[in-house]
């Protein structure tokens, strides 16, 4: 979400959630412009596009079509293993994802909120992937991580040698890809079978970099110089990106095609248009 | 060294006319169409129990030989083992985006129908609850349908879609069809002239869609809304499945067909 934001220049600011409670059903993200709440990342985007900030403008109809078929494969494929890897992987959730969001949730929500994360990631991977003839938990585990390897070659071979999925300026599919590998080739974890597989591949290293340096204004090692806070916040929010993905692929197509079609805007006119009323400290981005 | 294709390979699917239901009806043409375009012979079975014989619990499934394969997918694999594939000639982009499209229809129109077969009252009641359980006794009949019924709400839950109502299911469908329609543009086939599995795949679908009558006409319309693709599917029937009286996609189930050819 916030790449698709800066891609399409939307001026938001972002601050760190510290509160689950706040939004209304302990969904995160969370935007709040001038009193409106509005708390899935589907109906985020569809708020930004028809606010006119658009980042697919310059893409044909195949474009927006093959967009739409690359987020389902996302989702099919890759959506699992990350979900597996961040909450159901018992070194990986005990040592990083857990004290990672217990620390940003008070006291007593940061006992309970996670374990039901940890709980939704396996029951989802559990009824959608589980079928027989796979049987046992390992098998299943094992059926993801090739799936999600494949999906990631499929990924590699697309993109080819050329900057962005399509061309060269990002849209809603790079930030879908992004959104989905950045948390996979940046955090630390254990058990990494994944981000080695993702380092084999050199054009997604690079797609991964290039936007985090464009336009997160991370240095290439994912440490900014305000220090390991920043980053980590950052990463938490990508982490979050990753558990709330699923609810995009059911809108984004609908934006792509109902919105009014306008040029992205860069933040300048941007102040000037609209009567003044979008300006930055009014549009929080809660991740 | 892989054996040839034998003459008795079989399909196995539910009963056509009073048990198969409008999802599995579409995978197995699906198949059918897959195997027709790789032109390997094989008879459609049709039992009451194809689901529980079945390695993985869905249909259809083939027997070739002594193996057993079900679901388009290890279809495709095992018969590309045995040196048939119909995507050879694509490069990798082309290949990465057959799966990607592929992903799209099992995702949207695949779930889609099972929505609409299973979280919808008025099918439920109509439609599926009478036809599921057909072939076996009371109170046989309802357990096993409602046992199918809460494993596939679970499901839906699971995956977000259990919140949405029908007409977002339905513009769901829409979508994926614009998308479908894009693609395919003024092409005969997805990929210019020769079909592939994705070819099969969308046929079997919207084929399905398109000629099985629900209690509203409205899913069969948004795919009636694309010109190009409606010829797609008649290009198909006409193309592989004339003349094939046994195999034929007009004799597959569902309560009254309609015919594309009108």
């Amino acid at each position: 979400l916030q790449a698709y934001a800066k891609f399409s220049g939307a001026p938001l600011t972002v601050n760190t959630i510290n509160n689950s409670w706040r939004p209304p059903k302990g969904d995160v993200p969370v935007l709040i412009s001038e009193d409106i709440v509005i708390s899935q990342p589907a109906k985020i985007l569809n708020f930004l596009r028809k606010q006119k900030y658009n980042a697919d403008y310059e893409l044909s109809a195949k474009q927006g079509a093959d967009t739409l078929a690359y987020i389902a494969l996302l989702e099919e494929k890759l959506l699992p293993a990350l979900l597996h890897t961040f909450w159901v992987e018992a070194e990986n959730y005990c040592s990083v994802t857990k004290p990672w969001f217990a620390s940003r949730i008070p006291f007593p929500l940061s006992l309970y909120l996670p374990g039901k994360m940890s709980r939704e990631a396996l029951n989802r991977i559990l009824l959608t992937r589980g079928g027989p003839p796979l049987f046992s938990l390992t098998e299943v585990e094992a059926q993801i991580y090739r799936d999600a390897k494949e999906c990631l070659n499929l990924l590699s071979k697309r993109l080819g040698t050329s900057q962005f999925f399509f061309g060269n300026t990002p849209t809603t599919l790079d930030a879908f890809v992004f959104g989905f590998l950045a948390p996979v080739y940046k955090v630390c974890f254990p058990r990494v079978q994944l981000q080695e597989h993702l380092k084999q591949l050199p054009n997604l290293c690079r797609f991964c970099d290039d936007i985090l340096t464009c336009y997160f204004r991370l240095t290439v090692s994912g440490h900014s110089p305000s220090g390991q806070d920043t980053a980590d916040a950052n990463l938490q929010k990508l982490t979050q990106l990753v558990n709330k993905e699923s609810n995009l692929i059911e809108k984004m197509d609908d934006n792509l095609r109902k919105s009014p079609q306008h040029p992205p805007r860069k933040l300048t006119t941007l102040k000037l248009a609209a009567g003044g009323e979008e300006s930055s400290p009014l549009n929080r981005l809660s991740p | 060294a892989a054996e040839p294709w034998p003459e008795n390979a079989a399909l196995y699917q539910q009963l056509k006319e009073e048990q198969i239901l409008l999802s599995d009806n579409a995978s197995s043409l699906a198949v059918q169409a897959f195997l027709q375009m790789c032109n390997l012979p094989v008879r459609v079975v049709c039992r009451a129990n194809a689901e529980y014989m079945s390695p993985s619990g869905k249909v259809p499934f083939i027997h070739v030989g002594n193996q057993v394969v079900s679901e388009l997918g290890p279809i495709v694999q095992f018969v590309k083992a045995k040196g048939h594939s119909l995507s050879d000639g694509l490069d990798e982009v082309q290949k990465a985006e057959m799966k990607a499209y592929m992903e799209l229809v099992n995702n949207m129109l695949l779930t889609a129908e099972l929505y609409l077969q299973w979280c919808d009252d008025v099918t439920v009641e109509e439609i599926t609850h009478p036809r599921y359980g057909s072939p076996y006794p009371w109170p046989l009949n309802r357990i096993l349908s409602y046992q199918k019924q809460w494993e596939i709400r679970r499901k839906m839950k699971a995956i977000g879609w259990a919140g949405k109502s029908l007409e977002q299911v339905l513009e769901d469908v829409d979508q994926c069809c614009q998308a479908l329609s894009q693609r395919l543009g003024t092409q005969p086939y997805f990929f210019n002239k020769q079909p592939t599995e994705l070819d099969a795949l969308v046929f079997g679908h919207l084929f399905t869609i398109l000629t099985t009558q629900l209690t509203t006409d409205e899913l069969s319309e948004k795919v009636k809304n694309y010109g190009n693709l409606t010829a797609f599917c008649r290009r198909i029937e006409q193309q592989y499945f004339e003349g094939h009286k046994d195999n034929s996609a007009t004799a597959a189930a569902g309560s009254a067909k309609r015919s594309l050819l009108r």
